[in-house]
């Protein structure tokens, strides 16, 4: 059976499997324990503590615990991931076992709350390869130099800082340009020349 | 399968009863009559050294040398620390090679602890000596071999892959184009260290490499593999 929160596909077992254990967990506490793990797909820090004391009358052991947590992250990532609203994630939720009344209503109003944030946290995830930082400039006038007496010409330097998302690291790279290169970059061949097609 | 020890490692392993002998006279002190019950004084000693030293032996298994903590068991037990040291490789020699070599199945298991007493017999030792030595591998065998199965080198494994499907519609040489491509970067685990690959490709040859990685899994259900999978269980 195909849902749309796992993107059309089949439910992964382990996610079938923890609904029950989701079950045994009062709802108010479910809510809360949910406002956890969303800060936590958020990038906030998580409080493990307060989620122990949460679940601890539900007397889930450690290992419960951990897959609790786990099948809540899978649940509102992936339901971002395919832009699933609330009332479809309820009812699939529901299909899948979990009780309707405080369950899963709780969990739904909670994803909903946070459902823009959550999917612009995972866009800025995505992969990319490197990032333009900023841009610097400065433009100089020759006057004269060691081949040429008069020289009179400008001098566009600039510095691109380059972000590596991994390393978290901004590498600069400069370069130096005469002017008529200047207008080459800015204006995509040489002026003079052919205009540009501006028809898409 | 018999162990074969080297004079070198008989010479290392005979120091274990001198270990305990010498900790025994040191022990009684200038009594010089030799006491009733000298013998059992004697073979105490001996097992007592004999413990420390396996438990030294399986400290260095775990976390290597520790060349204080044989320091520390000279001077409680009253011996040179050299001969503290050698009686300690030595043990870890032959824990690791009786370990390694003679693996125990549940049909095996009577012969490899024959083979083991057999391997020992020829260091000479006492009978108790040989029987703590024994029980001393029986009992930490599983956990030897289990760390000697972590020292394989190892090629580097999967740890994630991230992706992106992106369309390429125009670039300043080419407008009005329609090019999907996918970028992947994988990371690799490699002696925990994190390395990445940035790959890309077009969603034709993306398709054709699934294929391939199928067509071997797919080979798993062959009958040849599954004889052999049968075989090995």
């Amino acid at each position: 059976q195909r849902f749309r929160f796992c993107g059309d596909l089949d439910c992964p077992d382990w996610v079938l499997a923890e609904i029950s254990t989701l079950a045994k967990i009062s709802s108010v506490k479910l809510k809360l324990i949910c406002a956890q793990v969303l800060r936590d797909l958020l990038g906030e820090a998580i409080e493990y503590d307060k989620i122990l004391k949460l679940t601890s009358d539900a007397k889930l052991e450690s290992g419960d615990v951990k897959a609790t947590i786990a099948v809540l992250s899978f649940i509102l990532s992936s339901a971002a991931k395919h832009n699933v609203d609330s009332e479809s994630l309820s009812s699939e939720l529901q299909q899948l076992g979990l009780p309707k009344a405080e369950h899963a209503s709780g969990l739904c109003r909670s994803y909903e709350e946070k459902q823009s944030p959550l999917q612009d946290r995972l866009r800025a995830c995505s992969l990319r390869l490197s990032q333009l930082g900023s841009v610097r400039w400065r433009v100089d006038y020759t006057l004269s130099s060691s081949e040429l007496q008069e020289v009179n010409e400008p001098v566009v330097h600039l510095t691109f800082n380059v972000r590596d998302r991994e390393q978290e690291k901004v590498t600069a790279v400069p370069v130096t340009l005469s002017a008529n290169k200047f207008w080459v970059l800015l204006a995509g061949e040489v002026p003079g020349g052919v205009a540009a097609e501006t028809s898409v | 399968m018999l162990l074969v020890l080297a004079a070198e490692h008989r010479a290392h392993l005979g120091c274990v009863p001198r270990a305990g002998g010498a900790g025994g006279a040191a022990g009684r002190g200038n009594r010089a009559e030799p006491g009733r019950g000298c013998s059992c004084v004697c073979s105490l000693s001996v097992l007592t050294a004999f413990g420390e030293l396996g438990r030294l032996a399986l400290e260095q298994l775990r976390r290597g040398a520790a060349p204080r903590a044989c320091e520390t068991a000279a001077r409680k037990l009253n011996i040179d620390v050299d001969i503290i040291q050698h009686g300690v490789e030595g043990l870890v020699y032959l824990l690791t090679e009786s370990s390694k070599l003679m693996a125990s199945t549940p049909f095996h298991k009577e012969i490899s602890e024959v083979d083991f007493q057999d391997s020992i017999h020829v260091l000479g030792f006492s009978d108790e000596l040989k029987k703590s030595l024994l029980q001393l591998y029986l009992d930490n065998r599983k956990e030897i071999r289990s760390i000697l199965g972590e020292l394989t080198p190892r090629l580097p494994s999967y740890h994630s892959l991230e992706w992106r499907l992106d369309v390429q519609l125009a670039s300043r040489s080419l407008r009005q184009q329609i090019k999907p491509a996918v970028t992947m970067k994988l990371y690799l685990n490699q002696n925990e260290d994190q390395t990445s690959q940035v790959l890309q490709t077009d969603p034709a040859t993306l398709l054709h490499l699934i294929q391939q990685l199928e067509q071997a899994l797919g080979e798993m259900r062959m009958n040849h593999c599954r004889r052999i999978v049968r075989n090995m269980k």
